[in-house]
């Protein structure tokens, strides 16, 4: 798979930036996710990968407490970003999300201009000091999310007139605009067709010199593609974690081996 | 004899379904392919009778008693009725129908008792042919429908078409109903409009309607400006709309996002309940306890308050809007799609802040489409401001001074003994008119508000 990829990947530092022990999940009686243990690594990019309803994209939203939106859910173990407990009573979700950002998995940008669109966290949060330096960090934004050349002229255009691989990319400005420190991305490019998606995957490779990016995909190629890590979730279980190369390369476990070669999934 | 021919046609028209559907079935078991699925075959023999019979009968029972009397009338010895008036033909033929009817009063005379026998045998003739024509004809259609099963014919097709017909047929009256509500309103409007120039309808600012009784009366000669009239309609409907948009937006926003499961059950039905108490209930509410809560209150601060206030009726009014705007809104955000919510709270936006940047810009034409319906509503609102507003057209923007409605008005105007001929009573129209197009108006902008909230998502 040595061909698929964008860059040749070095992860950034060795640092953990995201520490997970003992993480079980339960929608009412269903449980979700079975004492998973994951390590992530700082500025590079995670793969969750694993057949549908294996439950990655659950454990995602446990990293921004996202789950705790619904109301049959229910988290327990320890996850810890820089070593800070998150589900600790001190931390308060809405802060910890202005620290982690996401993106869905289809593109949401709100009915409004696409300025607004990405000057509304930096607003909430208090980013701002004055007019001019939200401009600067509207344009930023938009810069790393690799869609300023195409709406430069156009900042207060509804973000909903884009097209769906532009809002995506809007979106990914969204939660930089922030300045987080993680970027959660759940299953952003499925929505999108063949160019818009290659031009998020680039997107995401230059975003990990920067951000610590978590993401969930459906295809094993773009795994392969963008991530230097990758964790293969199958039935609620954390199966294998390693480098994308060695996963790809010489599945420890047989079960990941039957899910890259395609016999489940 | 009506309910034999009615019988008639049911079992003909079932018998006729059962006969079809057999005969499409047995070619299908000989091996033929059927054009149409064999209940299309009885469908269509069942709809091919239903429809015209039903249709014959009714015709039957709507001009049996006018041909039947004119019958007997014109069978009447000759010289009978020469000469007489049409009301006095009338009450001949009113006494002769009473007499068959079995009501005989003194002594009539012979050639009555006739008639009378004759008016018996006609009407058991009549409903004899009506039985016997529903059965003949149920008979040919059976045949005929019977004779189109084959391979080849189009069942479905044919049952298609008869079916559509009945639901053009349906909208057509709805859409008829309307017409003629409407063309009456402008026709008598129009005479109201001979009586009293249009601009001292429209631009005069008194209204006393009233006539003289006498032709040289001069004291009561009557005034018909609407104005004062329409005002007050408006400052009854702002006082209710300023009370029901911020009471139901407010409780909608509370039950869709931050209301426990177990209070919104509770809350959601108790709201509905709300909007199922009839008019009338809230009308005796607003003057039993509102106005005098409100007359007391002001007599306390030293505020001089009408008996019948705007505030009392429109108070009460905006109550009955609550729930209308509380689950318009309650829509409106339920509509917006969840990625919305979720995108906002990835983002760090507190559970307020999301409802208020993100999922109510999103609603406002849906929220804004409902309130102009509330509006609407308002202005046609006619039992809690007959009983809780002010019958005198006093032209005030004050809600504590007495002010009456056009509806109140209408009321009024058609109450009692009246003659259809003077400005007085055809005052009502116009002001029925006038209701008509101001609520015409709104309900155009109000629709078109949320077909463009539609737009926004799809």
């Amino acid at each position: 798979m040595d061909d698929l990829r964008a860059v040749n990947r070095d992860v950034g530092t060795n640092a953990t930036k995201i520490s997970a022990r003992g993480v079980q999940v339960h929608y009412g009686d269903t449980h979700a996710i079975k004492d998973v243990e994951v390590d992530i690594k700082e500025r590079s990019v995670t793969s969750f990968i694993g057949p549908s309803g294996c439950g990655k994209s659950t454990f995602l939203r446990c990293i921004n407490r996202m789950n705790d939106t619904i109301d049959i859910c229910r988290v327990e173990g320890d996850i810890r970003i820089d070593g800070d407990d998150i589900y600790d009573r001190t931390i308060d979700p809405v802060q910890l999300r202005a620290r982690v950002g996401m993106v869905f998995q289809k593109p949401n940008p709100f009915p409004k201009s696409i300025y607004d669109n990405v000057a509304y966290g930096p607003k909430i949060h208090g980013l701002a000091r004055s007019r001019a330096d939200m401009d600067e960090i509207v344009e930023q934004s938009l810069r790393r999310g690799a869609i300023w050349d195409e709406v430069k002229d156009r900042l207060h255009a509804p973000g909903t007139g884009l097209s769906g691989g532009q809002q995506q990319r809007l979106c990914i400005a969204r939660a930089v605009a922030t300045d987080p420190e993680v970027l959660l991305m759940d299953e952003p490019c499925s929505a999108l067709d063949p160019i818009a998606t290659s031009q998020v995957e680039e997107l995401i490779d230059t975003l990990r010199e920067k951000y610590t990016v978590v993401i969930v995909t459906h295809s094993m190629q773009q795994a392969a593609r963008v991530s230097q890590k990758t964790a293969f979730f199958h039935l609620g279980s954390l199966v294998e974690y390693g480098d994308t190369d060695e996963i790809f390369a010489n599945p420890k476990d047989s079960r990941t081996e039957s899910y890259i070669s395609g016999r489940i999934g | 004899m009506t309910t034999l021919a009615f019988a008639i046609l049911l079992v003909a028209s079932l018998a006729a379904y059962a006969l079809n559907r057999r005969a499409a079935t047995g070619i299908r078991n000989g091996g033929a392919r059927l054009h149409s699925v064999s209940n299309y075959h009885g469908l269509f023999a069942l709809l091919l009778m239903l429809v015209p019979v039903l249709v014959v009968i009714l015709a039957w029972l709507v001009l049996q008693g006018s041909v039947v009397n004119a019958v007997v009338m014109g069978g009447l010895p000759d010289g009978t009725l020469t000469g007489l008036e049409k009301g006095q033909v009338d009450l001949i033929l009113a006494e002769i129908q009473s007499i068959a009817g079995g009501r005989v009063f003194g002594q009539p005379e012979p050639w009555k008792l006739a008639a009378a026998e004759r008016l018996t045998e006609l009407r058991q003739l009549a409903a004899l042919g009506l039985v016997l024509v529903t059965a003949l004809l149920c008979l040919a259609i059976m045949i005929i429908a019977r004779k189109k099963v084959s391979a080849e014919f189009r069942a479905r097709q044919g049952v298609e078409r008869i079916v559509s017909g009945l639901m053009i047929f349906c909208s057509v009256v709805a859409i008829f109903t309307t017409v003629g509500i409407v063309a009456s309103l402008a026709f008598e409007t129009y005479k109201f409009l001979r009586l009293v120039p249009l601009t001292e309808f429209l631009f005069g600012l008194n209204w006393e309607p009233q006539i003289p009784i006498r032709a040289d009366q001069i004291a009561a000669a009557g005034a018909f400006g609407w104005i004062p009239v329409f005002v007050g309609t408006i400052v009854i409907t702002i006082v209710a709309i300023v009370i029901a948009v911020p009471i139901g937006l407010l409780s909608a926003i509370y039950l869709f996002e931050f209301a426990p499961k177990r209070i919104r059950a509770v809350a959601k039905p108790l709201l509905e309940i709300l909007a199922g108490v009839p008019t009338v209930v809230y009308g005796f509410f607003a003057i039993l306890v509102v106005a005098p809560a409100i007359r007391s209150i002001g007599a306390s601060l030293g505020i001089p308050v009408a008996p019948n206030t705007a505030l009392a009726a429109g108070g009460v009014m905006g109550i009955m809007l609550v729930p209308f705007i509380s689950s318009f809104a309650d829509d409106a955000l339920s509509a917006v799609p969840r990625a919305m919510r979720d995108g906002a709270l990835a983002l760090g936006a507190t559970r307020a802040e999301t409802v208020l940047n993100v999922l109510f810009p999103a609603a406002i034409p849906g929220i804004v489409g409902g309130v102009l319906l509330a509006v609407s509503r308002a202005i046609g609102e006619t039992m809690i401001v007959v009983m809780a507003a002010g019958l005198m057209a006093n032209l005030t923007l004050n809600p504590l001074e007495s002010v009456t409605t056009v509806t109140v008005q209408i009321v009024t105007l058609l109450i009692g003994d009246t003659s259809f001929d003077n400005p007085k009573t055809l005052a009502a129209f116009a002001l029925g008119m006038m209701l008509f197009l101001v609520t015409l108006v709104i309900n155009i902008f109000a629709l078109r508000i949320v077909r463009k909230c539609r737009e926004a998502y799809d």
